[in-house]
């Protein structure tokens, strides 16, 4: 799992955190029953606030991501991956239409153009496109 | 001075220091604190900033007892620091401002025996990795140390002891920034194995970037804002709007602007409040908001420290 950290984010660290994990859930790169890395080394790794990445944890464990064994970690919880795509799709849209208030666009505005942008991805040759 | 008004109150944390009206002046002139009131929540990273002569260094020799205050109080652990300043300092790990230790003449081992003799959780071996990463020689005499081995010396007996409260004061002064890199390494560390309460006074407030979790601006003796980094986060914004031709700001945001940037038909205003709430009292004033974004740390000591002076 690769977590990307900006201090430029809107976002405070610790929810960067939790979307980080559960991107990394949705993509697979995290499969129920991993080990996330411990408080410490993700801290240290980061070099954030190890109260930063606890808090992460506590809000991950919260919504059913993961789940702590007593001594031995946090895992990754057996979760309905398509209600884990569909929260994060969520968080992306709501993301999106704060982006977009802020530009002084209404959100069909923002909808039309998504359309129209994806239409124009499909169109374009596969090997042009983002490999997911 | 105006400034808008902002929170200086952290409210309903159990607070690890705590100091309440404390005043502090060296000579009829110079007023150091200004009714300082302190409030580090336990187990916080919490930054103290401002520009040198704001008053952080007494702040935290008030804690220490070194200094006294004129009047007020100061709490560690909850223990009044006037009323056993001795125990109070067997709880404290100190980096001061200045590395003149004062045992010039003593090897960096000897350096280290002295301060193990006061405090009694001492740990050698934790003493010997910290100084492994430090790049610190025991034999090695103080006065020969290079100015960056000094600091990291220092920092070591602030840490060895593994206190539950430490104060840093400037604590990177003097290092390179690979020492530098790497003393913020240690820390974070340090902060996921032993239970800490950290003070940490700075004006490069960029590198404890991540650590921290709560801000407090000094300016001239008294904190401008007290609180957490999320709060911060969320509250503070820079504004870029469009304006018509002499625009004279927002009514309804009164008391709300630090400081506004840029003339004729884009300014750009670093406002405190709720992002929808500024954007539409901007939108009732006349003003199109295309981007609010929120500051990095040292954006907003910055903000807080330029804010009603030049005006």
């Amino acid at each position: 799992m690769l977590i990307t950290l900006s201090l430029s984010d809107s976002r405070p660290i610790y929810q960067q955190i939790v979307d980080e994990v559960r991107r990394a859930v949705v993509l697979g790169t995290l499969a129920p029953e991993d080990p996330l890395p411990s408080v410490r080394t993700l801290a240290a790794e980061l070099r954030v606030n190890p109260n930063t990445v606890q808090q992460a944890y506590r809000e991950l464990e919260r919504a059913g991501v993961v789940y702590s064994r007593r001594g031995q970690g946090t895992f990754v919880a057996l979760s309905e991956r398509d209600s884990e795509r569909e929260a994060l799709a969520r968080e992306v849209a709501e993301r999106a239409l704060r982006d977009a208030r802020r530009y002084g666009l209404e959100p069909d505005e923002l909808v039309a153009a998504i359309l129209r942008a994806a239409e124009l991805d499909l169109s374009l040759p596969t090997s042009t496109r983002e490999q997911p | 001075m105006s400034l808008p008004s902002l929170p200086t109150r952290l409210e309903g944390a159990e607070l690890a220091i705590e100091t309440r009206s404390v005043r502090k002046r060296y000579d009829p002139g110079a007023v150091a604190l200004d009714g300082l009131d302190l409030q580090v929540p336990t187990g916080a990273v919490y930054v103290l900033a401002g520009p040198n002569g704001s008053g952080k260094s007494t702040a935290i020799r008030v804690l220490l007892d070194i200094v006294r205050a004129d009047s007020g109080t100061a709490r560690v652990l909850g223990i009044e620091t006037t009323s056993d300043p001795a125990l109070v300092r067997a709880q404290i790990g100190y980096v001061p401002e200045t590395s003149e230790t004062g045992y010039e003449s003593f090897t960096v081992e000897r350096f280290f025996r002295h301060h193990a003799a006061f405090f009694e959780g001492w740990d050698w071996e934790y003493a010997g990795l910290l100084c492994r990463r430090l790049n610190v020689r025991y034999m090695e005499s103080m006065e020969r140390l290079s100015k960056g081995a000094l600091r990291s010396a220092i920092l070591v007996t602030a840490l060895a002891h593994r206190p539950p409260v430490l104060l840093l004061d400037e604590p990177t002064d003097g290092l390179d920034p690979v020492a530098r890199e790497e003393f913020i390494a240690l820390l974070v560390d340090h902060l996921a194995d032993s239970p800490t309460t950290l003070l940490w006074s700075t004006h490069h407030v960029h590198e404890v970037e991540r650590l921290a979790d709560h801000l407090g601006v000094l300016r001239e003796g008294r904190l401008v804002l007290q609180a957490s980094r999320d709060e911060v986060r969320l509250r503070l914004r820079r504004y870029r709007a469009g304006v018509p031709e002499g625009w004279t700001g927002a009514p309804g945001l009164n008391g709300q602007v630090l400081l506004r940037e840029g003339e004729g038909r884009e300014v750009a205003l670093t406002v405190w409040g709720e992002e929808r709430e500024v954007v539409e009292r901007l939108a009732a004033a006349g003003a199109t908001v295309r981007d609010a974004v929120p500051l990095s740390m040292e954006e907003a000591t910055l903000a807080l420290l330029r804010a009603g002076s030049d005006a």
